[in-house]
């Protein structure tokens, strides 16, 4: 992309010399070619980065994955062996079985909210729409380190404010960082996480249908219920569907709020509570970088296949895109 | 989209207008322009009952801040001992304030660690804007061989966890000396995916193909035509993915805490992490306050951002680029 | 009793703009009234006002003799059709035809005729399963019009239903509109700003410009008796020819006074010079329409005139000529200060008129013509105030 000199299209493109056989296809003349390099040329320095700080370590890991380190005896090849270690490793999949449910209870109890609100404010029901969303939209700018330590306070079995409030109402000794309520305390940060953001692209979505369709239902005499659920939703599907996308991977990568959680509540995170945990904890404390590498590479491919089936789902659906 | 009514648009002088008043006067523009809420058909009360959901979950929302408020001021018994959600004496703001200017127990000063937070966000998140532009640019302007197939891979690079990436990046910097080397940091933040993806939809909506081709046949290079006619039309995007790009990094927990032994390195996410932890495992450290602190002053630059930001940001990309 | 009734119908934004000024209209039972204007007219905000879409600054509308202010658009008993369709996109025709029926809890027997009736009038029988992305402009519309159709309403809105169409498919369109009005016997009330449409479609036609109407008329009023500049400008097509002008009683007596055009003089008889009596020895302005020219000196009155441009339509020619009397409306050509010498000799031969003449006429540029002007279609304004001049 330097500054070349001009070549003014009408002037380079070839002329076909008559009687000559020598056709030129629309889009590929050397013109065209030319230009179409210099598309590459923009794309290119995202391309550099993107080979060498993603599909290489991502090569790297998949190559990593096929040799076993030992103490003794150094790094062997190993094919499959640790593939098969964590297909029949109970540990891993309990994380992932975690994960899932998780992901399970969350994704849908968010997004509901968020629907929720995004409506509202879409309708110009709610007062005051745009201070709510403002709102609604701080714990974006909140880092998840920092919210897993404040919502770790918060939930603090012994000191924390919620305990104290749990015991007004009387439940007494509610530990909400037990093995028990953890994945629901999870649940309610991560929900506080994201349901702003969810809501503000449901709400542009919502935005986005066109207002002569809304008023058309209307002279249609359709309640309200109905305009919501069998006019608005559908056509914003494209984005719900996304949604689900994103969090669904977001999900089922859960790592930074139990980590930090376990120093409030010693030993309830296990080592393998979730999948990444379990990487993370397999490849930095163990040093055992082989078996982690594997373990992303089977992550990715579950990660792969929830994906992949909740955009077969929605276009099983016929819907409109 | 439509325009239903071809409504004569008239609005007073910009500079006769304070402020205030052309807020008012949007405000009711874009009352004007929704539907009206009676045609809803809605019964009685329900405004006041949504208007009360709406209250209750900004205070669900804002309970944590509030709680880092206050308790960013107190001591650290009276962190554990008093009411959560108000003040007590001694007030100790000022002084948690100062702590973070220190080096506590060796773990890492504080304000090193927002420094460097600020840096790695600017650079990362600048750096991840610029290639994010050109390659939206490219992608939405030029048809090449493969290009297709390119922007599927990069989008389907979202799929893979994150272990599966900073995991080995790890092992190859080890390889290659990068380790706790800021560079190891920045450079990967610069390559976001999602930020490519908003780009190339927003400029294919917003960067009209015929005035490319016009200037291309006025004989402009593409180098000037990117900058001087599609970079001015990209801005509300490019402010957008600048936006998610710096909170990114800002967030950003794994890798630095991979690749960082040095305390002086650390990110503010790395650095409150390690407090946190040893808060809990050395006892008496007083090192709560300072977490409560550390997590006030870091949460209110990004806070302000969004409120500059605002402005520009069109959430309106956010999602039309989801759409199509 | 009107079946719509619009009494000093007014519509001011917050923001101060008045988009619709105390317009008072009544259309009659199975009557097809249009409402004309340029954009920003304020003719859509009146049929969304009619509908209930819009909220009314003041005045009132009445449906079947009940003042409807206050009653929501839902039980307003009307259907409307949009510019752009507003087609439920993820519904099927069959689907989008029947959603309000389906709201009304009509029966599904009953639904399904009823459906399958209005699909057939309107030639969509086949399309029933498809979705309107599969659909092509025309058929979309037609599916509007089948979804408002189906509810057999007592009155019809139209939003600019036919602007979107390519303008083959409007013609033949136009004619469809009609047969459905015709077959539902609903009062219609139809907004475009193509004035074709409106004279070829209303029984009645309101002509409106910047929020206020200008006539409310048949078409043949319209274009026979234009009540100012603006209506007889804006019916007809080309446009009238008008030019300043002066009304003198010397070179005639004061009981026959002639019209002054530039150089040239048109002796007007004796029923039209008394129309314009009051403005004897003043300036007017004069109204020709293009196809009230025709070459040849007939009785008495002739215009001459210059050959500049000729149009030819296949079954007419538009011949422009120019004339040196001063075209109406235009600031004094090549007055303005700074006006170079050239843009004035440009401005002095570019043609100020136009008329519409048989294919078979032989006319060239350059040639010099005389028009025969029947003075009884002349046309006269009052200069100030463009209303026309009746008498």
């Amino acid at each position: 992309m330097s500054g070349t000199a001009v070549s003014t299209p009408a002037r380079s493109a070839p002329q076909a010399a008559p009687g000559s056989g020598f056709r030129v296809r629309p889009g590929h003349s050397a013109w065209a070619r030319r230009r179409d390099r210099r598309g590459l040329a923009f794309v290119s320095p995202f391309l550099v980065a993107f080979t060498l700080f993603m599909i290489v370590p991502l090569a790297y890991a998949i190559y990593d994955s096929l040799f076993t380190s030992r103490i003794i005896g150094g790094t062997t090849f190993s094919g499959f062996s640790n593939y098969t270690q964590i297909l029949t490793s109970g540990m891993f999949w309990s994380g992932v079985v975690r994960v899932i449910i998780f992901g399970a209870i969350q994704i849908p109890v968010m997004l509901i909210i968020a629907f929720f609100f995004a409506t509202a404010f879409d309708l110009g029901v709610a007062k005051y729409g745009r201070s709510f969303r403002t709102i609604f939209f701080i714990p974006f700018a909140v880092p998840v380190v920092v919210a897993a330590l404040m919502w770790g306070f918060l939930f603090e079995p012994v000191y924390g404010p919620f305990s104290h409030l749990a015991n007004l109402f009387g439940f007494h000794n509610v530990d909400f960082l037990s093995s028990g309520l953890m994945l629901p305390s999870i649940i309610v940060i991560a929900i506080w996480e994201w349901t702003g953001y969810n809501s503000l692209i449901l709400y542009t979505a919502l935005r986005s249908v066109p207002r002569d369709v809304v008023e058309a239902a209307i002279l249609d005499d359709t309640p309200l219920w109905k305009i919501i659920v069998k006019v608005k939703l559908p056509m914003v599907r494209p984005a719900i569907v996304m949604l689900i996308f994103l969090n669904t991977i977001g999900a089922l990568q859960l790592f930074v709020e139990p980590l930090i959680l376990n120093n409030y509540s010693a030993g309830v995170v296990t080592l393998n509570w979730t999948p990444v945990l379990y990487i993370f904890n397999t490849s930095i404390n163990s040093a055992q970088y082989n078996l982690g590498a594997a373990m992303a590479v089977v992550l990715g491919l579950v990660i792969v296949a929830i994906s992949v089936t909740s955009l077969l789902f929605r276009r099983d659906r016929g819907e409109v895109s | 989209m439509t325009t239903v009514t071809e409504r004569p648009a008239a609005s007073p002088a910009p500079s006769a207008e304070s402020r205030r008043d052309r807020r008012r006067r949007e405000r009711i523009e874009e009352q004007d322009a929704a539907i009206p809420v009676e045609l809803y058909g809605l019964k009685r009360g329900t405004v006041p009952v949504l208007t009360a959901c709406c209250v209750l979950f900004a205070v669900f929302t804002l309970v944590p801040v509030a709680w880092i408020i206050f308790n960013a001021t107190k001591t650290q018994a009276n962190i554990f001992g008093t009411f959560g959600f108000w003040f007590a004496r001694p007030f100790e703001f000022f002084h948690n304030f100062r702590m973070l200017f220190e080096n506590v127990d060796d773990d890492g000063t504080y304000i090193q660690w927002f420094g460097n937070t600020a840096l790695y966000a600017v650079l990362g998140g600048g750096g991840a804007t610029a290639l994010a532009a050109f390659a939206g640019y490219g992608f939405a302007m030029f048809r090449f061989r493969g290009s297709k197939v390119l922007f599927y891979i990069i989008i389907g690079s979202l799929l893979v966890p994150i272990g599966a990436i900073t995991l080995p990046l790890y092992l190859v910097y080890a390889k290659a000396h990068l380790i706790n080397s800021i560079w190891g940091l920045i450079l990967p933040s610069m390559v976001a995916p999602v930020g490519v993806y908003l780009m190339r939809t927003y400029i294919g909506l917003s960067v009209p193909r015929e005035l490319v081709d016009a200037a291309r046949i006025d004989g402009a290079g593409e180098a000037r035509i990117f900058f001087k006619i599609a970079l001015p039309l990209m801005v509300p995007g490019l402010m957008t993915v600048l936006l998610l790009s710096v909170v990114g990094v800002w967030n950003n927990y794994f890798l630095p805490l991979i690749i960082f032994s040095d305390n002086n390195k650390f990110p503010l996410t790395v650095g409150m992490g390690l407090w946190s932890q040893h808060a809990t495992t050395s006892g008496d450290q007083n090192l709560y306050p300072l977490i409560v602190m550390g997590g006030l002053v870091t949460i209110a630059p990004l806070i302000i951002l969004f409120l500059i930001l605002q402005r520009y940001w069109r959430s309106g990309m956010l999602l039309g680029s989801i759409a199509n | 009793m009107a079946a719509i009734a619009l009494s000093q119908l007014t519509k001011v934004y917050a923001t101060g703009v008045k988009a619709l000024d105390a317009l008072d209209l009544e259309v009659a039972d199975g009557e097809f009234v249009v409402l004309v204007g340029p954009s920003g007219c304020g003719k859509t905000t009146a049929l969304r006002m009619v509908a209930g879409l819009e909220r009314i600054t003041s005045g009132t509308v009445s449906l079947g003799g009940q003042v409807v202010n206050d009653v929501s658009p839902r039980r307003r008993d009307i259907a409307m059709v949009f510019q752009n369709y507003a087609l439920y996109p993820h519904l099927s025709v069959y689907s989008n035809i029947g959603f309000a029926l389906e709201n009304a809890k009509v029966g599904k027997a009953e639904r399904d005729r009823r459906i399958r009736a209005a699909a057939e009038t309107l030639g969509l029988g086949d399309l029933l399963g498809r979705k309107p992305k599969q659909l092509s402009g025309g058929q979309r519309q037609r599916v509007a019009m089948g979804r408002a159709l189906v509810r057999e309403p007592s009155v019809f809105l139209m939003d600019e239903p036919l602007s979107n169409l390519d303008a083959k498919l409007r013609v033949q369109m136009r004619t469809e509109v009609l047969r459905v009005h015709r077959s539902l016997g609903a009062a219609t009330l139809y907004v475009t700003h193509d004035q074709t449409e409106a004279m070829t479609m209303g029984d009645r036609v309101a002509v409106l410009l910047g929020g206020v109407l200008q006539q409310y008329d048949t078409p043949r009023a319209l274009y026979d008796r234009p009540a100012n500049l603006f209506v007889a400008t804006f019916i007809g097509s080309p446009s009238m020819n008008l030019y300043e002008a002066g009304l003198s009683a010397d070179g005639g007596s004061v009981a026959r006074p002639t019209v002054v055009l530039g150089s040239q003089r048109l002796d007007l008889p004796a029923p039209v010079a008394a129309r314009v009596a009051a403005y004897q020895g003043r300036k007017v302005v004069v109204g020709i329409r293009p196809e009230d020219l025709v070459l040849g000196s007939g009785s008495g009155s002739g215009l001459a005139a210059d050959v500049r441009l000729v149009e030819m339509l296949g079954s007419e020619q538009h011949v422009y000529f120019s004339i040196d009397a001063t075209q109406a409306g235009q600031a004094a050509a090549g007055a303005a200060a700074g006006e170079s010498v050239e843009a004035a000799i440009l401005a002095a031969s570019a043609p100020n008129g136009v008329t519409r003449l048989d294919p078979g006429v032989e006319v060239r540029p350059g040639d010099r013509v005389t028009f025969a002007v029947d003075p009884a279609r002349l046309y006269f304004f009052d200069p100030d105030t463009g209303q026309a001049i009746t008498g």
